[in-house]
């Protein structure tokens, strides 16, 4: 097994291990949304680059995308908080899925449901310093079944950047 | 090779570790009473005193001898918004037998936003103010919409944890409606710990 290979396969298996975790959160408040581990993200100084994150649903529920169709419907929403060493760029979010419900077959909402992956633009300053940064935050979401909807909710999210010099 | 296995078992480790933490903690966590948990058909509805969108409060208690359908939403519940011309309608319908509907925003957002869409929605049924306390006091209620169906004595006749068609939300109704009024309703409360519906009593002299 390469080093690559073995590094993603930890990474499936974490998160199946955490899919598991969709329907055993305490007070049976289900997480309804887990992420899957971002591995170590490089960067070079003075440069850019894109941060995938991967999150699935559970299978029942769907969340509204980041653009619902509705000002009164909760948008999922990431926020990153950065060290002084990187700024985020950009955060580029899938586009929502037009979908109708039972509870309201023609009124079709933007949502996610399944697996999606926002990214992240990260960047560097050309005198950024060498080193290892932590980069958390959280994903905000409001998740539905088909007969009902749950308060909104956070999960955290957390990776590793690894700042390079040119 | 060897460095990524210890990532591994450490990663595994972790998850389960934590998946165990959860449960240990959702055991162990809570504090008092629990309260309104399985089955609540025939257990006293807990009473409560709660803001309505214009300041007022309102106790449940304040609706003793009329049949009240309790129901909690948000304004970012696509499902709820689905009873609320529903409600209204059953309102006005079944408003001269008895029935009180009251309707109990679980929303963080201010009341004026609460109200511009109540009214968007042509709510004129009783909106108050939800608070984690009567969320935890009827069950620790999460699923939006849920509704009980309270009878003439506080009792609780049904709940309905998701949307319902109009029809079944009707039976309900009805069902609550043929209650009568017992002024010595038995405490048969799991969640409360007196009977908002008994007659007010005089201090002893």
């Amino acid at each position: 097994m390469t080093k690559r290979a073995g590094t993603v396969a930890a990474a499936a298996v974490v998160f199946f291990l955490a899919t598991l975790g969709l329907a055993q959160a305490p007070g049976g408040k289900q997480s309804y949304v887990v992420m899957a581990p971002v591995g170590n993200v490089q960067l070079r100084a003075g440069a850019s680059t894109s941060v995938e994150m991967d999150f699935r649903i559970g299978s029942e529920f769907h969340i509204n995308s980041h653009h619902p169709k509705a000002d009164y419907l909760i948008p999922t929403v990431l926020k990153l908080n950065v060290p002084e060493q990187l700024t985020v760029a950009d955060v580029k979010y899938p586009a929502g899925e037009d979908m109708a419900f039972a509870f309201a077959p023609n009124d079709k909402l933007s949502v996610y449901s399944g697996d999606f992956t926002i990214n992240a633009v990260l960047k560097a300053p050309a005198n950024a310093a060498a080193g290892s940064y932590p980069v958390k935050g959280e994903l905000r979401f409001q998740a539905c079944d088909h007969s009902a909807c749950y308060p909104p909710r956070s999960i955290p999210v957390q990776f590793q950047v690894t700042v390079i010099k040119k | 090779m060897k460095r990524n296995a210890l990532v591994f078992v450490v990663l595994v480790a972790a998850i389960l570790g934590m998946l165990a933490a959860g449960k240990y903690l959702d055991r162990t966590r809570k504090h008092g009473p629990l309260k309104m948990v399985g089955n609540v058909k025939g257990v006293q509805a807990p009473d409560f005193d709660l803001a309505t969108l214009d300041g007022r409060r309102v106790k449940l208690s304040d609706f003793r001898g009329k049949a009240v359908l309790l129901n909690f939403w948000a304004t970012w519940c696509p499902p709820c918004k689905i009873e609320m011309p529903w409600f209204e309608e059953l309102q006005k319908q079944y408003g001269k037998d008895g029935l009180v509907v009251l309707g109990v925003a679980m929303d963080d957002t201010e009341p004026p936003k609460i109200a511009e869409f109540a009214h968007e929605m042509g709510v004129n049924y009783q909106v108050l103010l939800g608070t984690d306390k009567v969320s935890d006091d009827y069950g620790d209620v999460q699923y939006l919409p849920t509704t009980f169906y309270i009878d003439r004595n506080g009792v609780i006749v049904d709940k309905a944890a998701g949307l319902f068609s109009r029809g079944e939300i009707e039976n309900d109704i009805k069902k609550i409606l043929a209650s009568s009024h017992n002024s010595a309703a038995p405490q048969t409360s799991r969640a409360s710990a007196g009977n908002p519906w008994a007659p007010p009593t005089k201090d002893a002299p």
